[in-house]
């Protein structure tokens, strides 16, 4: 073996660099496209909690008013069957949690008369808000980026965003928060 | 020594300009184990236009077809199907859906659904061949991974084939945009 054999020409090891670097860079942009969902939208309560949306009265709710609590958030419809297959979970857990801080609201991307007759069904013993579809681009806003329901976010009592989930909540996720976080 | 000349033979193959090879084997052999893995944890859900492809073509002077193909895991509800044509002088006639999977959901009762693909032929009274159309579909569907999406407007703008002319070609509401990796 000579020297030519095992020292590749300049031009033959630039091709090789430019290769090496070709997949490198593919491989990134494919690693990259395999990340879990652009997820946690923010980490800072601050937008949501300044959201003020009419309850199934029409009277104006403030989500800061529950600053403080361990606070769930739930974008959901009654057009959605798994939103309106985890909520009487959610019942139960406002039931046995609540006066120790935990604070299910609802956020309807539907209208008030749909709402208070499933609120109804379910015997609901948390608030409800009316968002409409508008409460659809709110929940983009807050990393939704696929836009469907269900829809949660959960809050911590310092206001810090704990947990932001497309999709049911698990019973084991709740038993978690309260363990966690109350 | 066995080991080192062998070692040092490697090194010279590789350096031999298999290097680039072998290296891109070794980078896609690792990023398949990774797709292996992020598939295991976790779903990626599809946007609405992503999950239920709404195209249409003009069938023949005085039909439109309409057609959704339905993502894998996602189905749409047959009792929110709604169509529409502009101009309204084409008097979009009474429309026959196909009849649907029968599915026993445990709020709205007996459902059906469509999977994978559904045809509907859309009956244009009034048009007159070579016109160009709009149809708009509205639908609502869900997936199984336990999300549903908002009612979703989608509209195709296709153009009738003169009389006796064969169908147009299929166009898509939301041409799939291209993806180099997944």
């Amino acid at each position: 073996m000579n020297e030519q054999d095992s020292r590749p020409a300049p031009r033959r090891r630039w091709l090789t660099y430019a290769i090496a670097a070709a997949v490198a860079l593919g491989l990134g942009v494919y690693a990259f496209s395999l990340l879990p969902e652009p997820a946690p939208g923010s980490r800072d309560s601050g937008p949501l909690l300044a959201v003020s949306l009419p309850d199934m009265e029409g009277n104006p709710q403030s989500l800061s008013q529950w600053r403080g609590r361990l606070l769930v958030v739930n974008f959901w419809a009654t057009w959605c069957a798994p939103c309106k297959e985890e909520m009487p979970m959610f019942v139960q857990a406002q039931a046995a949690y609540g006066d120790k801080g935990l604070q299910f609201v609802g956020i309807a991307v539907d209208d008030a008369v749909k709402v208070r007759q499933f609120a109804r069904e379910i015997g609901l013993n948390y608030p409800a808000l009316i968002g409409g579809y508008g409460a659809m681009e709110l929940s983009k806003t807050l990393g939704n980026s696929v836009m469907a329901l269900p829809f949660t976010i959960v809050i911590d009592r310092s206001g810090k965003v704990v947990l932001t989930q497309l999709g049911p909540v698990r019973p084991a996720q709740i038993d978690r928060l309260v363990a966690d976080f109350l | 020594m066995p080991k080192p000349a062998l070692a040092e033979s490697l090194l010279r193959a590789a350096r031999r300009a298999r290097a680039p090879v072998a290296f891109a084997a070794a980078l896609v052999g690792a990023a398949s184990l990774l797709d292996m893995g992020a598939a295991a944890a976790q779903v990626k859900l599809l946007p609405a236009e992503e999950a239920f492809r709404f195209a249409a073509r003009g069938l023949d002077a005085r039909t439109v077809e309409a057609s959704f193909a339905v993502a894998d895991g996602y189905y749409l509800y047959r009792d929110k199907l709604r169509f529409s044509a502009t101009p309204e002088a084409v008097a979009l006639g009474s429309v026959t859906l196909p009849a649907g999977k029968v599915k026993e959901d445990p709020f709205f009762g007996r459902v059906e659904t469509y999977r994978d693909r559904v045809v509907v032929r859309l009956p244009l009274d009034n048009a007159a061949p070579g016109q160009v159309v709009t149809v708009r579909a509205e639908s609502q569907g869900c997936a199984d991974a336990g999300v549903c999406y908002p009612p979703n407007a989608q509209s195709v703008t296709v153009t009738l084939p003169g009389a006796g002319a064969p169908p147009g070609v299929l166009i898509e509401a939301n041409p799939p945009r291209k993806r180099w990796f997944n």
